[in-house]
């Protein structure tokens, strides 16, 4: 297999950006990632993303804190035995407290956890195929082409008026 | 109402016709006439109860539903789109509403079982003169504001040719006649909004306690009547998607209402669920924590014995576990015909809680659950008289109805 390379188009302008990602697949060549110094509408809906998955384990996140809620307070509960105005040592009304609790905090954490799953992060790589104007007031588009065909997609980015950054 | 084109891009179209009214007319009469055989029979106090129930539903349903654009308005919403207008008709439900309160007088001690009881010193707040004339008093304010807000809603709907005659012209009034008007009529709008906000959660607290809570006259909740307005403001929403997806079902595709606008209400919807939930679990835990058998009675009457502890569970599915599971999917509240399944699902489960908190104090003893046929026709009934007042909203102001081409705010 030919080995692969890297180039970034660097573009100061938001459409160029989208023109340049729009044009990448009929050119042949294959889309990586997008930077964007703002969150950019056009870029998402130009990108056709998928449904996120990150909801999925913010819904797994709860459904175990709820349970683990409830656990704790059960466990704890049954640890000491210390009756209060006569009420049950497990007494599942005040325990659902608990329960909705966790299920906020579990939710909580399983979306981070299923951002940082879903973004891949942390991506220790990253920085070596990344330009820092990016962050500040540039747009940058990452696409991948075989070692021979280099000098086609640097073109291609200048076509569509942006500067070709090359990473080997 | 938050769309304020004094001219609609495109005219709307399908308001009901004679299709919904016939239909409609036959349930309300069939409903009147269960109603008046039960009440002359020999259990008058059943016919009376479901009376009750429905009164206390429908017109929770009407006063929510008027809620929604109140709300959009006063936060100057713009995802609600046609669901503005189609909210406002909800309040031709209203004048029926209020004769429906005043028959409320001819129950007696069907409608107020405590006439009778011996009320430790409450007789000077529960006696039927003064809750008649105070809960009526609330509903004429409610309702009169009510129509206030939607008089200028309206007006910034109409046409500038548009004209009109009796009802739509005692209603609406005219459109405003240049833009500095049309602003003026928009602040008045915010006004009213506000105002009926405020009622609403005055009045139908009130209605909770007198009409509800009071069944049992020894047992008080103090935040019986923020449960009941949250309890209507659930219903209202309902209703409202109910409307929508009737509409969006019957047009085929939906022009004027977009998945986007199901999608947001359905959230909203979403959003009430829990908080009726929450509304309940609260009141739930204080006493189960005070332990008191003042109040602990209440509870247990309608969650423990038979014959209420199966319909308690019924209830608590209906409202919230089944609607809770089934809303945590999106794609679920963008399909008119599910969510339209869901919301009757939701108002017939509200309508069954009625009966628990309402039912026990008029059926002491009661072996079995006091609901049947007659109780299912009446409901009918009143489900009747509710598409007859919103088909006539609908079908004198038009423009009520989401436009026949997809408008973007």
């Amino acid at each position: 297999m030919a080995a692969e390379t890297h180039v970034m188009g660097v573009f100061r302008d938001e459409g160029q950006a989208v023109a340049a990602i729009t044009g990448l697949a009929t050119a042949g060549f294959r889309f990586r990632r997008a930077h964007s110094p703002i969150p950019s509408h056009r870029i998402q809906e130009t990108l056709t993303l998928g449904k996120s998955r990150v909801g999925w384990f913010t819904l797994a996140g709860g459904i175990l804190g709820f349970f683990t809620g409830f656990a704790l307070a059960i466990f704890t509960s049954t640890q000491w035995h210390l009756v209060v105005s006569g009420k049950p040592i497990v007494s599942l009304i005040p325990f659902f407290i608990v329960g909705f609790e966790f299920t906020i905090l579990f939710s909580v954490f399983g979306n981070v956890i299923g951002l940082l799953v879903c973004a891949r992060l942390p991506d220790t790589k990253g920085l070596a195929l990344y330009d820092p104007r990016c962050s500040g007031e540039h747009f940058g588009v990452l696409a991948a082409c075989e070692s021979g065909r280099r000098g086609e997609l640097v073109n291609f980015f200048r076509e569509k008026g942006g500067e070709a950054r090359t990473f080997e | 109402m938050s769309q304020h084109t004094p001219s609609p891009p495109s005219q709307p179209s399908g308001a009901p016709g004679r299709r919904v009214l016939v239909p409609a007319g036959t349930l309300a009469a069939a409903g009147l006439a269960v109603f008046f055989l039960g009440a002359a029979g020999a259990d008058p106090g059943r016919a009376w109860q479901a009376f009750l129930i429905n009164f206390l539903l429908w017109s929770s349903i009407a006063q929510g539903a008027v809620l929604f654009s109140a709300v959009t308005r006063i936060t100057r919403a713009r995802w609600s789109g046609p669901l503005d207008g189609l909210s406002g008709a909800f309040a031709g439900f209203f004048p029926l509403s209020f004769l429906l309160f005043l028959a409320l007088a001819f129950g007696g001690p069907h409608v107020f079982p405590w006439m009778h009881a011996d009320l430790h010193g409450k007789e000077s707040w529960l006696n039927v003169p003064f809750v008649l004339a105070r809960n009526g008093v609330g509903l004429l304010i409610l309702y009169g504001i009510g129509f206030m807000f939607l008089r200028q809603a309206l007006r910034l709907r109409l046409a500038p040719a548009a004209g009109g005659t009796g009802v739509r012209r005692l209603l609406a009034g005219g459109a405003p006649a240049d833009a500095a008007e049309a602003e003026r009529i928009q602040a008045r709008m915010t006004r009213w909004a506000g105002l009926y906000c405020f009622a609403f959660a005055l009045v139908l607290s009130l209605a909770g306690f007198d009409l509800v809570m009071a069944m049992d006259p020894h047992w008080y909740s103090t935040l019986f009547g923020a449960y009941h307005f949250v309890k209507a403001f659930y219903l209202g929403l309902g209703a409202l998607i109910i409307l929508a997806a009737l509409l969006a079902l019957r047009r085929g595709g939906a022009p004027g209402l977009e998945s986007r606008h199901f999608h947001d209400i359905g959230k909203l919807f979403f959003a009430f669920c829990l908080l009726w939930a929450d509304f309940f679990y609260v009141q739930l835990t204080v006493i189960w924590y005070g332990n008191i058998p003042e109040e602990t009675h209440y509870v247990i009457l309608r969650t423990v014995l038979p014959p209420w502890r199966p319909l308690a569970w019924t209830v608590f599915s209906m409202v919230f576990i089944i609607p809770f599971i089934v809303l945590i999917n999106k794609r679920i509240k963008t399909v008119p015909a599910a969510i339209l399944t869901l919301c009757s699902l939701v108002i017939v489960g509200l309508w069954l809680e009625l009966l628990l908190l309402v039912g026990p104090p008029l059926n002491h003893g009661a072996a079995e659950l006091p609901l049947g046929l007659s109780d299912a026709i009446l409901f009918l009934g009143f489900l009747g008289l509710m598409v007859m007042a919103v088909s006539a909203m609908l079908r004198t102001f038009p423009e009520l109805l989401p436009p026949a081409q997809p408008v973007r705010s």
